[in-house]
């Protein structure tokens, strides 16, 4: 059996229907009416020890309503989850002693003290061995540099000092699977690097499992193998981030650089895009053009100082996505 | 084994107030201020009282020490709930702000880790020096003797009271867990109770008698117990055994409020939290 067996999960809100105005608010209170909300609708995943999984979607798909699931903050409406053998809500206590959870969105240090205080609390909390408690500080501020401030106050930290004192926090324990929900947000880039360097690490040397929820593509092509897409609560792709890629990228740019200035460039098969001085670039679909020709073409006719040919963004594939511009049901093998 | 994990949240307990001690220390003018605040609020009433009283050598056949030993467990016991429990009291911030998700994953009960999150120092001393004062003065001229036995019971009065206290507040912070805020409707009524009971409640009209007996059950918080020590006439016109039902009263209104508590946090399972 998989580490995490989540199967046919559902999770819908109960959302109060208000009324306008006094009389609305009083008849509100009398008789309440509801409306429900579908969060999550029939998802089914499973996820094998030591994989790092992507879990995107956008605002308001339902990934933190998931992660909540699956760490036992909320109960599914239906369906099940195992995560190691056990079920979250049912096992609160024992799943929790497994697990590390990240909120991007808020911090789980004590405000008004220095980072170190809470770091000594949480050893009681998961009642930590000394020696794996020292350890792991000594990794932590190898890799998230966090002895540079360990003695602030966490209300002076930056907002990167605070992710990274954060993340320290949640892997304390030695967790053995892992919950990032939006753990780069709002970072610069350096910050975001380490922290994804952090995490390879971490995931490479212990084998800890891990379920990353981000907007920031990025940090899902750097730390993730597989991607889970969800929309409007129902999962749309699960496969390699490699093979939407593939699929989906089929625009290249192709970057030149002339030895002198021309002014009108004719490409067969490709569109200019850009130019900047002596650059040009153009676009062109690679099942239509084949990129060889292109050069071909441009060699034959002019001067070439440089070329480049430029992948494309799985940022912009995905925002396909979620735009709708491609449907993933009918040309992906990744569904299962 | 089950002793060995006894002892092991007691130091968890004591590794949270340690934090918690250090963040007043933080801000010690601060928090010196705000008790120095509350002391002298709470003196102010004692000596209004006392103004009042000093007209009269008796009301009702209660001299001022005793009227004042009556009230002296007021301050006493809610210092004690305050000092425990004030998580408790302020768990409608802890859902409000979505923190109590962090306590759920934690492998640690929910009730303990609310109880050790929060430390109000300020109001345990402000409350607990006053009750010490109006005690010292009080408890050795009504003409108790503080053997054994009454300082067991005694001491079992002030929990009890304590644990009456916080089983109100906790029924209140139940109903976070439906995203219900009735904050200002308990303090209204908790706090006017605990005004009304700073006098003999033989004093006033029967259904505020009952009231103080079976819906806000301030009664056994002092006028009981109080009547246990010093025996007063108007304990005729309540049953006898009220005087030792303080922690018996303490003990059924937290296991109830407990059952309720979890029920509170089974529907907050399944609702979630509707302002993160
Ligand atoms: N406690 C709640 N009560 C009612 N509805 C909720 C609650 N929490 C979330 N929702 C709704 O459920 C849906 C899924 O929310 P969720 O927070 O899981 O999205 P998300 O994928 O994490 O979005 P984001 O990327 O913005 O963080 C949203 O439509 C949201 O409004
Ligand atoms: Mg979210």
């Amino acid at each position: 059996m998989a580490l995490i067996e989540v199967d046919d999960l559902v999770k819908e809100y109960q959302l109060n229907v208000r009324h306008k105005g006094l009389l609305g608010s009083i008849r509100s209170l009398l008789i309440p009416e509801y409306t429900k909300k579908v969060a999550v609708d029939s998802i089914s995943f499973s996820i094998e020890k030591g994989e790092t999984v992507g879990f995107i979607g956008p605002n308001g798909a339902g990934k933190s309503t998931t992660v909540k699931m699956l760490t036992g903050i909320l109960t599914p409406t239906s369906g099940t989850i195992t995560v190691g053998g056990l079920s979250p809500y049912k096992d609160r206590k024992k799943n929790a002693s497994r697990i590390g959870v990240v909120f991007g969105q808020r911090t789980q240090l004590w405000w008004d003290l220095p980072v170190a205080d809470t770091f000594d609390l949480l050893k009681y909390i998961y009642k930590i061995p000394d020696n794996v408690f020292r350890e792991n500080m000594e990794l932590f501020s190898d890799i998230l540099g966090l002895q540079e401030f360990m003695k602030q106050p966490v209300r002076q930290l930056s907002l990167g000092q605070k992710m990274r004192a954060d993340i320290g926090a949640a892997l304390l324990h030695n967790p053995e699977i892992i919950f990032f929900d939006e753990p780069t947000i709002g970072l610069d880039v350096v910050a975001k690097e380490q922290i994804r360097e952090f995490v390879r690490t971490v995931n490479r040397e212990r084998g800890t499992t891990m379920l990353f929820t981000t907007h920031d593509m990025l940090d899902i092509e750097k730390t993730c193998k597989r991607m889970i897409i969800i929309d409007h609560g129902k999962k749309i792709y699960d496969g390699t981030v490699e093979e939407i890629k593939d699929k989906y990228g089929r625009s290249r740019v192709l970057r030149v650089e002339f030895s002198e200035y021309i002014a009108d460039v004719q490409l067969p098969g490709a569109e200019m895009i850009k130019e900047e001085g002596n650059k040009k670039w153009f676009e062109f679909q690679k099942d239509q053009t084949q990129v060889s020709r292109l050069i071909n073409t441009l060699s034959q006719k002019y001067g070439i100082v440089d070329i480049t040919v430029q992948e494309p963004e799985i940022e912009g594939v995905i925002r396909e996505i979620y735009q709708g511009g491609i449907d993933l049901n009918e040309t992906l093998s990744g569904v299962s | 084994m089950r002793n060995s994990g006894f002892l092991e949240s007691l130091n968890v307990f004591y590794q949270y107030s340690k934090l918690s001690l250090k963040v007043m220390l933080e801000f010690k003018l601060d928090r010196s201020m705000i008790t120095l605040a509350i002391f002298c609020r709470e003196m102010i009433a004692v000596v209004v009282m006392l103004l009042i009283l000093a007209r009269f050598l008796h009301i009702r056949g209660w001299d001022m020490n005793q009227l004042f030993f009556l009230y002296s467990f007021l301050f006493i016991s809610y210092s004690l709930f305050v000092f425990i429990f004030a998580g408790v009291r302020d768990f409608d911030q802890l859902v409000h702000s979505g923190e109590f998700d962090r306590y759920l994953i934690r492998p640690r009960g929910l009730l303990f880790q609310v109880v050790a999150s929060k430390i109000d120092l300020p109001a345990t001393l402000g409350h607990g020096v006053v009750g010490v004062i109006l005690f010292m003065n009080t408890a050795f001229s009504v003409g108790i003797t503080w053997n054994m036995q009454n300082i067991l019971f005694y001491i079992s009065v002030v929990v009890g009271g304590a644990v009456i206290q916080a089983s109100i507040f906790m029924l209140t912070a139940c109903m976070s867990f439906w995203a219900i805020r009735i904050e200002n409707i308990r303090n209204l009524i908790f706090f006017n109770a605990r005004r009304i009971a700073g006098y003999p409640i033989s004093f006033y009209p029967a259904f505020i008698q009952k009231m103080l007996i079976f819906i806000v059950p301030f009664s056994f918080v002092n006028y009981f117990p109080a009547q246990f020590f010093i025996r007063k006439e108007d304990m005729n016109l309540f049953w006898d055994g009220f005087m030792y039902m303080t922690p018996v009263v303490g003990v059924v209104m937290f296991v109830v409020v407990s059952l309720f508590w979890r029920f509170g946090v089974r529907s907050y399972s399944s609702s979630g939290n509707a302002l993160y």
